[in-house]
């Protein structure tokens, strides 16, 4: 069977002419020729669309700065712990991750030992849930941090809002927050993997300034979800996140 | 070593490509400079919510980088790739927004509905065709676009440019067919589809 000419085609594909008698007929009996032609039609279609798209605004600043920003904590962190000086317990705690040069790591070590290092810093630290902000008789032992985040204002929310996130060694969430909006509802702390933006609920606050300490599941994998965030809800009985975030940070060890 | 290359060949990118996919920092700054608008091009006119829009690029890149290692620049073209992950999240996040407003409703009515942008689909594919339009010789470029844009016959665009009718044609038929290649290499639904399904998309 003799197929219509590709250059034919693409002239029917563009109204430019008719189809011949003889062309209809083929076209009609041959699936092959039939899907070129709707193929080009469709491709047509979609360059008749295309006008504006060369002439696209330019993404705001902040955009650029949030993907570097997200981009340095997941990346850099393993360079740092290279460099950075042996504190007490490195050596002991982890021997083997200190001669271990991994090249192309992505992430923090700090990530992948939180949480087999929690047994460790729960025999170091006792009753660590009190010693935040007490000022006891004896001097109490401080909570191993294995990570902290700086929390920002996040989108259109007011510029002095602030707060500080530090993971604890007996997986618990510090969380300090300051200035934060009113809202009609509660605030609520979410644990965020940036790549799939999949998130958990760690707990709630119920002031915008102020201190709280929050139970993190033991099976969270703080690589994968190592964004802060605190959300203004509403008391509608929706579980999920309002979509309204008040502050964000990156965790980095 | 590197499978030999099949099918259609993707677009030259000069060297942009393999620099992002073996982690030069440049290459990331050059490729946002480059295709960060056509990203949020395709999340804003996706999703109804400006701030979503802006997390999805953000997160496009972010993700884009960290798995970069994903990329075989011989399979298609860095925009292609990078409008693949963002509408792979924008999908997401039009599905998330879908269960909400059903939990929503089921408390109170909401009159405004969740979904009213295009078709992802079918923005991925427009902007990797406009790529691809950009990228054509400019004579075959200029001829596209007065019949694409301003639906002018091949005897009017002649007259208009001066371009004897033969050049017209044949101006056409190369940009058309390279448009259809990059199409079938890059588009969000690439392969050409059956007979008779166009549009069920």
């Amino acid at each position: 069977m003799q197929h219509l000419d590709r250059d034919r085609l693409v002239f029917l594909a563009l109204g430019e002419s008719e189809a011949a008698d003889g062309e209809s007929t083929h076209l009609r009996a041959c699936g092959h020729c039939r899907g070129e032609l709707e193929t080009l039609r469709h491709v047509a279609g979609l360059g008749a669309g295309t006008q504006g798209l060369t002439d696209l605004p330019d993404p705001p600043e902040h955009l650029w700065q949030g993907i570097v920003a997200e981009i340095r904590a997941a990346e850099e962190l393993p360079t740092l712990n290279g460099r950075r000086p042996a504190q007490p317990g490195d050596a002991a705690d982890r021997p083997a991750a200190a001669n271990r040069s991994r090249p192309g790591r992505r992430w923090p070590r700090w990530a992948s030992t939180a949480v087999t290092a929690t047994a460790a810093a729960v025999i170091g630290v006792a009753g660590t849930a009190v010693v935040l902000g007490a000022g006891g008789d004896e001097p109490t032992p401080q909570p191993t941090v294995l990570a902290s985040a700086p929390l920002a204002a996040f989108g259109s929310t007011p510029k002095d809002a602030s707060g500080d996130a530090r993971v604890l060694g007996d997986n618990q969430l510090h969380l300090h927050v300051a200035n934060l909006p009113n809202v009609p509802g509660y605030y609520e702390v979410w644990l965020i993997d940036p790549k799939t933006m999949e998130m958990l609920s760690v707990g709630t606050l119920s002031n915008g300034s102020g201190d709280a300490l929050l139970p993190i599941p033991s099976n969270v994998d703080l690589r994968t979800y190592s964004v802060v965030d605190v959300s203004a809800e509403q008391y509608d009985n929706k579980p999920a996140h309002s979509g309204d975030s008040l502050l964000r940070g990156t965790l980095t060890g | 070593m590197t499978a030999a290359r099949q099918g259609p060949e993707p677009p030259a990118d000069d060297d942009l490509a393999v620099r992002f996919r073996d982690g030069d920092e440049a290459a990331l700054k050059e490729a946002y400079d480059r295709f960060g608008r056509a990203v949020l091009h395709l999340a804003t006119t996706t999703l109804v919510n400006r701030t979503d829009a802006e997390d999805v690029t953000q997160a496009t890149f972010v993700a884009a980088w960290l798995g970069r290692e994903t990329f075989d620049p011989a399979k298609g073209s860095l925009i292609g790739w990078l409008l693949g992950i963002g509408r792979r999240k924008v999908v997401d996040r039009i599905r998330a927004a879908a269960r909400e407003t059903r939990v929503v409703e089921t408390v109170k009515q909401l009159p405004e509905p969740v979904d009213t942008g295009p078709d992802p689909d079918t923005v991925v594919d427009r902007l990797v065709v406009a790529d691809e339009l950009a990228r054509l010789p400019d004579e075959q470029r200029r001829m596209l676009e007065l019949a694409f844009y301003d639906d002018l016959t091949h005897q009017q665009i002649s007259t208009v440019t001066g371009v004897p009718l033969g050049t017209v044609k044949s101006h056409i038929r190369r940009g058309m067919q390279s448009l259809k290649r990059r199409w079938e290499v890059d588009g969000a639904a690439p392969g050409p589809r059956p007979a008779g399904l166009s549009g069920a998309r």
